[in-house]
């Protein structure tokens, strides 16, 4: 009685704890923070940490971008396809908590079906971004894109690398895995086999994006270190 | 002189002579097809058990079943969510692997829908034309055929299998080498998707004979949810 009274406690706090830091979340990034807090001053250092999403043997020959104050510039030119970029928080999904928080930084090397496919979504969430629309106007920015074609749905065989052990998801999920993402244009969950209990395939369901992203763990960071096992 | 780079270049050597001398040995040891019955799972469960085995319950359990007959694959379950599992035979390899004919070798396997509507059909129609008793060469004449008719088609986009099972045996040397899941893609380089460089986690397998690429994710759990050994060297 007395362990099961204090587990239902814990639970209560922990709920609690978690529903203050969510509101809390919520109000600290409803907005966009000043543009400073989402660019990296040293030029080099974000380089490095775009290349850092996928082993040295694939961004070492990829295009690399860098956030300016206009939106991504080239500053390194590729020979092999690949383009690794530093997204920003804009690019997490709408019902993030945390979609504008300035401290995200999320290393991504593309493939060359996924450059062509994916940047675009990419550059236009952030010009829609630096131009200081809210959540709500991107979200119908980006909608409207699609409606109109003006976005491309996900190339067959588009594939990313997120291996970077200094990437930052924020304050939830932290540097959260090294995996592997593919984009598909919508589908179910089952098309994969994502989602399910023992799936080795996980799912997130953009929207309003018609894009289905299937992420697969990887059990080590693109430095060759292991990554946890959970 | 650095004797860590000769030990490992010794070691190199060694194992290559060796991959070399087990391959030659093993296409020694199955030149031709062996007996039908020696490929034959005599018991159906025990089969169904063995194709189920490559995903995990909460996908095997409302998939296709097929299993091996003496005429071809039989679908034994009827499925609900579109996959499909089966588990393949030797004659499934490329026409040069050494263990094409081992009658050892048992491949389980769960399709995805894309999968099953673009990749069984190869399997279904390899098999078909194994136990009618044609040569491999015969085989891969009829594979030819079927994709210059059409009447075979190309990997559609998406088109995947789960292959996790701990009780696979895929060839002589490996056993049941690494839970995985692989990609069918119509043929393409591996730099396409970063696969085979240094530190990458694809793996790429050139498939000329069915005019399609295989990329391959090797995963840290069985089917199971037991760890598997992540030391792929």
């Amino acid at each position: 009685m007395t362990i099961a009274f204090r587990s239902v406690s814990l639970f209560v706090a922990l709920s609690l704890a978690w529903q203050v830091q969510a509101a809390d979340t919520n109000t600290l990034y409803s907005s966009m923070a000043p543009l400073e807090q989402y660019l990296m001053a040293d030029r080099t250092a974000e380089i490095a940490l775009a290349r850092s999403a996928a082993p040295e043997s694939i961004s070492r020959d990829a295009e690399v971008l860098v956030l300016g104050r206009r939106g991504y510039e080239t500053a390194v030119k590729g020979k092999n396809g690949f383009v690794c970029v530093v997204e920003r928080s804009w690019m997490a999904p709408f019902d993030d908590p945390e979609f504008l928080n300035p401290d995200q930084r999320l290393p991504l090397c593309l493939n060359p079906p996924a450059a062509r496919s994916h940047l675009p979504l990419t550059f236009k969430m952030t010009e829609l971004a630096l131009a200081g629309l809210n959540k709500t106007q991107i979200f119908d920015s980006v909608k409207a894109a699609f409606d109109k074609k003006e976005l491309p749905l996900p190339e067959p065989g588009a594939v990313c690398y997120m291996m970077s052990k200094q990437q930052y998801f924020g304050r939830k999920y932290g540097n959260a895995d090294p995996h592997l993402m593919f984009w598909v244009p919508k589908t179910d969950d089952m098309f994969w086999g994502a989602g399910l209990s023992g799936s080795p395939v996980y799912v997130h369901q953009y929207s309003p994006e018609p894009i289905t992203e299937f992420i697969i763990s990887v059990s080590e960071w693109s430095d060759g270190t292991a990554a946890p096992k959970e | 002189m650095n004797w860590q780079i000769v030990k490992t270049a010794a070691l190199v050597v060694v194992l290559s002579a060796a991959y070399q001398a087990t391959a030659a040995d093993a296409k020694k040891r199955y030149p031709s097809m062996a007996p039908l019955d020696q490929y034959l799972i005599a018991d159906r469960s025990a089969e169904i058990a063995l194709a189920r085995s490559a995903a995990p319950e909460s996908i095997s359990k409302d998939a296709e079943v097929m299993v091996l007959g003496r005429h071809g694959y039989e679908t034994v379950v009827k499925g609900k969510n579109g996959f499909v599992c089966l588990v393949e035979r030797s004659w499934t390899a490329g026409s040069d692997d050494p263990d094409f004919w081992n009658p050892k070798l048992r491949g389980p396997i769960c399709f995805n829908p894309a999968a099953a509507r673009s990749y069984v059909p190869f399997t279904i129609k390899k098999t078909e034309l194994v136990l009618a008793g044609q040569s491999k060469a015969q085989m891969f004449e009829g594979i030819k055929a079927g994709l210059d008719k059409k009447e075979l088609p190309t990997p559609e986009p998406g088109a995947m299998c789960y292959m996790l099972s701990k009780q696979g045996y895929l060839n002589d040397q490996a056993g049941h080498w690494h839970p995985h899941l692989m990609f069918f893609v119509p043929r393409t380089e591996a730099a396409t998707w970063g696969a085979n460089l240094p530190g990458s986690p694809i793996l790429f397998t050139d498939d000329p004979e069915d005019r399609m690429t295989v990329f391959l994710i090797p995963l840290a759990k069985w089917s199971d949810g037991t760890d598997a050994p992540m030391d792929m060297h």
